[in-house]
């Protein structure tokens, strides 16, 4: 793999942890994530 | 009758990213980003993303739950709603049950044989094929196109396809919180650990014949991800990368509107969004594109490779990944993984595809949800039949070009226009933050509003451009399925006439009683 695939598989992919890890943990804290709201 | 309602907020966000978590993500990506650019690819796959997926994903959450305000859970009563009351607009939301229920009746099929796949690796039933030829034998065999040595009827096919469908129908049957939600919240967690121990050992592979040691699993990483930067200059890579987010993210097919319309007016819909795209993502490009092309790179090399992502999504999951998994150590397990995660994948994906049809009997006609299930699956399960005994005959692409291609391109068209321009940006920007847990970024306001809608008009058009003439006049079709596929093509204009008029028949009932 050259460097250059390299630094695109790496921006990717830590664009899209970035994304998901936020937004995970956003929706984990917020008050009503895991309860019932029946 | 009361509402029915999901059970958490992380439910409905794993039902959702459930269904947009599918078989494209782990076949058709890889293919798609080896084919178009590698790492270049995902220049424009991001601009895709946030100028059409995010903004589709929040657009249909909010018409969604905004409709299920109005006691409506699928498209037609939304519409309806969301223009306020405009006589014409219900019979447009008649796709966002078309377009589901047929890609329903072709997608279950396919689900149905990763079911017996993995019961097939586990059993080492396929072990014997050592080529793509004896591999690609033992499919036709299993499909019923040709009686062979692996199987001598459809039997053991249309057995694995009768449990998938009870499975499903069971599982709609259910309900949301207890039915599609339970699934979503085990199924999706256990898909994701199968794809993590997949990646683990394919990324371990290094150079699996010493001989070659050109063909490792860098350079089959490379092959994926280093830029050919002279793509980014054609508009068929654009439009792939377009095609791509569009629909691994589910939008535009009517599901989306109706998970979101079992929510309750207080939930946020912008984070949920989010996190939905977000997860399926992960699983596409994290995922996805560390399995099958660094595999088949380490074990067939540049030129097979080459040839394998030319063949085709089906191709690489149930030719070339079984005959790359048995060749390792345990590979009866790492076969039953693949399958597996594959089948749970479908399975967060047809349920999701089931819904929109039951949500519309059982909200417009009163129906309860065993005679609304009931009558779903006796018509999805004589739908299925021509699928499943005409499968030679080029059944699946026709199903798939209309309902998984044609109609979401379509349907999103219209309903991002209803949203933004109807229905009005500014009480569509107040209605997308009820509730809401984060602030959509205010560049959104003008995306949702311009952008999103002219890069669906730009791929409609282009569409009508390229492909309505061949398409509608059959010309890639062989001479002997054009009987095959007009019958199938009068089949689905049979189903979209029954929707639109019981659609009708609604909407005369509702106004006789309201007069």
């Amino acid at each position: 793999m050259r460097l250059d695939g390299w630094l695109f598989m790496i921006i990717s992919w830590s664009a899209i942890l970035a994304l998901f890890f936020y937004s995970l943990i956003r929706t984990l804290r917020s008050k009503d994530s895991n309860k019932s709201e029946q | 009758m009361t509402r029915e309602r999901w059970g958490s907020k992380l439910g409905v966000i794993l039902a959702v990213a459930g269904s947009a978590v599918g078989l494209g993500n782990f076949l058709v990506f890889p293919t798609q980003a080896a084919k178009n650019g590698g790492g270049a690819f995902m220049i424009p796959y991001f601009v895709a993303l946030f100028l059409l997926g995010l903004p589709l994903m929040w657009i249909e959450w909010t018409i969604g739950r905004f409709g299920g305000g109005f006691g409506h859970s699928t498209a037609p009563g939304m519409f309806h709603t969301l223009w306020n009351k405009n006589k014409f607009i219900k019979y447009f939301g008649v796709i966002g049950i078309f377009g589901p229920m047929v890609i329903f009746i072709y997608y279950i099929y396919v689900e149905s044989w990763l079911l017996g796949y993995s019961f097939f690796a586990l059993l080492g039933k396929y072990n014997a094929c050592k080529t793509e030829a004896s591999m690609t034998a033992f499919l036709q065999g299993y499909q019923g196109t040709v009686q062979n040595q692996f199987f001598t009827s459809i039997g053991p096919s249309y057995f694995f396809f009768l449990v998938t469908f009870l499975l499903n129908i069971l599982v709609v049957y259910f309900g949301i919180s207890k039915g599609i939600e339970k699934v979503c919240k085990y199924g999706l967690p256990v898909l994701f650990l199968f794809a993590v121990v997949l990646v683990v050992r394919v990324l371990s592979l290094g150079s699996p014949d010493p001989a070659k040691p050109e063909n490792n699993i860098l350079n089959g990483l490379g092959f994926l991800w280093n830029p050919d930067w002279s793509a980014l200059r054609s508009a068929k890579v654009w439009l792939a990368a377009a095609g791509q987010i569009f629909f691994t993210l589910s939008c535009g097919i009517g599901v989306i509107l109706t998970y979101a319309s079992y929510l309750t007016k207080k939930d946020d819909v912008a984070l949920s969004g989010l996190t939905a795209a977000a997860t399926n993502e992960v699983a596409e490009v994290l995922l996805g594109g560390s399995i099958v092309i660094p595999a088949a790179f380490a074990f067939f090399g540049l030129a097979g490779v080459t040839k394998i992502a030319q063949g085709g999504a089906f191709n690489l999951g149930f030719v070339t990944m079984p005959l790359i998994l048995q060749k390792l150590t345990f590979g009866n397990v790492f076969g039953f993984l693949w399958f597996m995660l594959l089948f749970l994948a479908g399975l967060t994906s047809s349920i999701s595809l089931a819904q929109p049809a039951i949500a519309f009997l059982e909200d417009e006609f009163n129906f309860s949800k065993r005679k609304a299930s009931l009558v779903f699956g006796t018509v999805t399960f004589v739908l299925t039949q021509p699928v499943i005994f005409l499968l030679a005959r080029g059944i699946v692409d026709e199903l798939h070009f209309w309902g998984g291609t044609f109609c979401l391109v379509l349907f999103a068209t219209v309903e991002t226009i209803l949203f933004g321009w109807v229905f009005g940006m500014e009480k569509a920007w107040t209605e997308m933050h009820v509730g809401s847990d984060i602030t959509i970024p205010r560049i959104y306001r003008f995306i949702i509003k311009y952008v999103t809608p002219a890069f669906l008009l730009f791929i409609l058009g282009f569409w009508f451009w390229q492909e309505w003439t061949p398409v509608i006049l059959l010309k890639k079709v062989p001479a002997e399925n054009v009987p095959y596929i007009v019958g199938i093509r009068l089949m689905l204009v049979g189903l979209f006439v029954v929707l639109t008029f019981l659609v009708w028949h609604r909407w005369q009932n509702k106004k006789v009683r309201s007069s």
